[in-house]
């Protein structure tokens, strides 16, 4: 910085410089952002999958997925006596209190909850952000496809296992 | 012949009420792209082509209010008078080679420096008139500034206007040679930076640091006065820009001067304008007292010096 | 009677009433304001009159420095806003003394140059003024640059701050 005026210059090349380098902004109402595949937006939830365990629930750490559910008896034809099942009642998740960790979908034992990158759920009252299981379930369609696996990574346990059964035999 | 005149009156208002906008659409989208941003891009439909317009619409519907401790009389006149100075300025610029200019004027560089000198009185009428503190602030730093910058500005017209030999602005711009633009480079500077803050334009935008002052004299301001300043501003680039064009980058000199010499000096009056919006997006502003200094000590001895040098090629010429 | 001759006549009532509105206003600031129409008429009458070089120096020098610079003196001080009634203006007296420098000034030009016939000038272009200046009148141009220069170095002693141990006889003014 001995010559004076030398930031002035600087100052100078690093505006022209940027005023030829196509800006990167996104008009985002009239074209869709690339959002990255697995962004947080908004909780799907695959129904038939739930079990009414509860451990989203009690994880959640701002207690804003509520769950109903009652017992239904299910005759199993040949078993000794009917089955006890549990049947979802209602499964709401309020996303005015929601803050996207994640941890309900990471702790869901029978991946009945994805993330969905669909984020476009705005609303003009804050009580209609509380979504129901049908809501929810609409947004199973805008799940993307799970990643590949890795190809040189090791290879997931039923791989294994279906072949260390098919090498026993 | 009225007719003539009307024409010719017609014509340079048309440019009065275009060219600032388009200057302001440019600055919108330059300095959004320089500071990778898009700037304007819904007003209509193509790349934000009609924001100033839709400014405009904007500002007629706005309330004008006047304060109640107010001047009234002085605070309504205000942009009146910062308006008028510019556009009879505009009235004398040539615009291509014969008598393609508003009014011959026989002296046409002296009548501009009069009348862009009068700009000051709608500042201080409508700071003082504001009877807001911030506003009496920004109209003094905005006095102090267009004093003492006035200075290296007539000196350095004046450097050009003895190179020539003539006081009219076609005829400067007629007696203009190629070589002038090395022999009056340190006035074309002067006059381009004190031209800056005679418009105050950043980096010499102490009197409306928004940052400091809300917007200094302009802050009371709402509505269409506040859009008369507006375009006052714009109408000020035009006027700094062509005339550092007509005086020392050659107006409408160039290939094929006599049929596209029009063309080649509203380029050279845009590419001026370029680099007053390329200065307001890189440069920081100046201090009151590093202003003050800039003036003073170096604006002031350079123009003196062209000035000498001037007279000395032109005595040795002769 | 020209139209030349009316809007003359017309322009002179405007910078005399401009000029009685500057000392009868209550209104400091707008005093200052009402300068600047006295002496744009002027410079009008300047223009109506052929002496083009004349009208742009009267804008350049007065409405552009000369109010500016005394308003911007009245601003840093005191400029209120509304009336100012602490003003100490005796109507009479100065009525009297105006009225009667005016008709004094009015019957000595009339008395004196009343009788010549001035042929119409022509348009004093700056190249007119500038032949005059610096062929007949020289001698008194440079001699007034050089008393302006005088008092140009004379203001800058003046307003010098006196450096104290070099210099204690001008302690006088210390204030």
């Amino acid at each position: 910085m001995s010559i004076p005026g030398a930031g002035l210059g600087k100052g100078l090349a690093v505006t022209l410089k940027t005023l030829v380098t196509p800006s990167t902004t996104q008009q985002y109402p009239d074209v869709a952002p690339e959002l990255p595949p697995r962004s947080r937006g908004v909780i799907a939830l695959r129904e038939e999958n739930c079990t009414v365990c509860m451990l989203c629930s009690r994880e959640c750490p701002d207690w804003c997925i509520y769950i109903d559910s009652h017992k239904e008896e299910v005759v199993v034809p040949g078993a000794a006596r009917p089955r006890q099942r549990n049947v979802l009642d209602r499964f709401d998740i309020d996303f005015s209190l929601c803050m996207y960790c994640g941890i309900c979908i990471e702790v869901c034992p029978f991946d009945a909850l994805y993330w969905s990158p669909e984020f476009e759920y705005a609303e003009y009252d804050i009580r209609d952000l509380m979504h129901d299981k049908d809501r929810l379930g609409e947004w199973m369609a805008t799940v993307p496809p799970p990643p590949p696996h890795d190809p040189l990574g090791e290879p997931s346990k039923e791989e294994t296992a279906v072949a260390k059964r098919a090498s026993a035999s | 012949m009225t007719w003539e005149v009307v024409l010719r009156v017609g014509l340079v208002a048309v440019a009065f009420l275009t060219l600032p906008l388009i200057v302001g659409q440019t600055e919108h989208k330059v300095m959004a792209h320089m500071q990778a941003r898009l700037g304007p891009m819904y007003a209509g439909a193509f790349h934000g082509w009609a924001q100033l317009i839709a400014d405009g619409v904007k500002f007629a519907q706005k309330e004008d209010v006047t304060p109640r401790a107010a001047d009234g009389p002085v605070f309504r006149l205000a942009p009146a008078v910062a308006l008028l100075p510019y556009l009879l300025v505009l009235l004398v610029i040539p615009l291509g080679p014969g008598d393609l200019v508003g009014q011959q004027l026989d002296v046409g560089l002296f009548f501009v420096l009069a009348v862009v000198g009068v700009g000051v009185v709608a500042v201080l009428m409508a700071a003082w008139a504001s009877a807001n503190k911030y506003s009496l602030l920004g109209g003094l730093r905005a006095a102090a500034q267009l004093l003492g910058y006035e200075l290296p500005f007539v000196l350095s017209a004046a450097s050009v206007a003895m190179a020539a030999g003539t006081l009219s602005l076609p005829g400067i711009v007629a007696a203009w040679q190629p070589w002038w633009l090395l022999w009056q480079l340190p006035a074309t500077i002067v006059f381009f930076v004190s031209g800056l803050a005679e418009i105050r334009r950043p980096p010499f935008d102490m009197p409306i640091a928004d940052s400091e002052l809300v917007f200094g004299y302009m802050t009371e301001y709402t509505g269409l006065r506040f859009a008369f300043f507006l375009l006052a501003e714009y109408v000020g680039i035009v006027v700094i820009s062509s005339l550092t064009a007509a005086l020392f980058l050659g107006g409408w000199h160039g290939p094929w001067a006599e049929s596209v010499g029009w063309l080649w000096m509203l380029l050279k009056t845009g590419a001026v304008a370029f680099v007053v919006i390329w200065l307001r997006v890189a440069w920081p502003r100046l201090r009151e007292d590093q202003l003050q200094r800039l003036c003073w000590l170096v604006l002031v001895p350079l123009a003196l010096a062209q000035l000498v040098l001037t007279a000395g090629v032109r005595v040795a010429l002769s | 009677m020209t139209l030349q001759d009316v809007l003359l006549a017309v322009v002179g009532l405007v910078a005399v009433a401009g000029g009685v509105a500057v000392v009868s206003t209550r209104q400091l600031v707008r005093a200052g304001l009402w300068l600047v129409v006295a002496l744009g008429a002027v410079a009008v009458e300047f223009l109506l009159l052929g002496a083009e070089f004349a009208a742009w120096v009267q804008v350049l020098i007065y409405v552009g420095a000369v109010v500016v610079l005394l308003l911007f003196a009245v601003m840093l001080t005191r400029a209120p806003i509304g009336p100012s009634t602490d003003l100490d203006r005796p109507a009479l007296p100065a009525v009297l003394v105006g009225a009667a420098a005016g008709l004094g000034l009015a019957a000595l030009f009339v008395g004196v140059f009343g009788q010549f016939q001035v042929p119409s000038p022509a348009v004093g272009t700056a190249e007119r003024i500038g032949d005059a200046v610096f062929g007949d009148w020289v001698l008194p141009f440079e001699v007034l640059s050089i008393l302006l220069l005088a008092a140009l170095v004379g203001a800058i002693v003046l307003s010098r701050p006196s450096a104290p141990q070099e210099t204690p006889v001008a302690q006088g003014s210390s204030r």
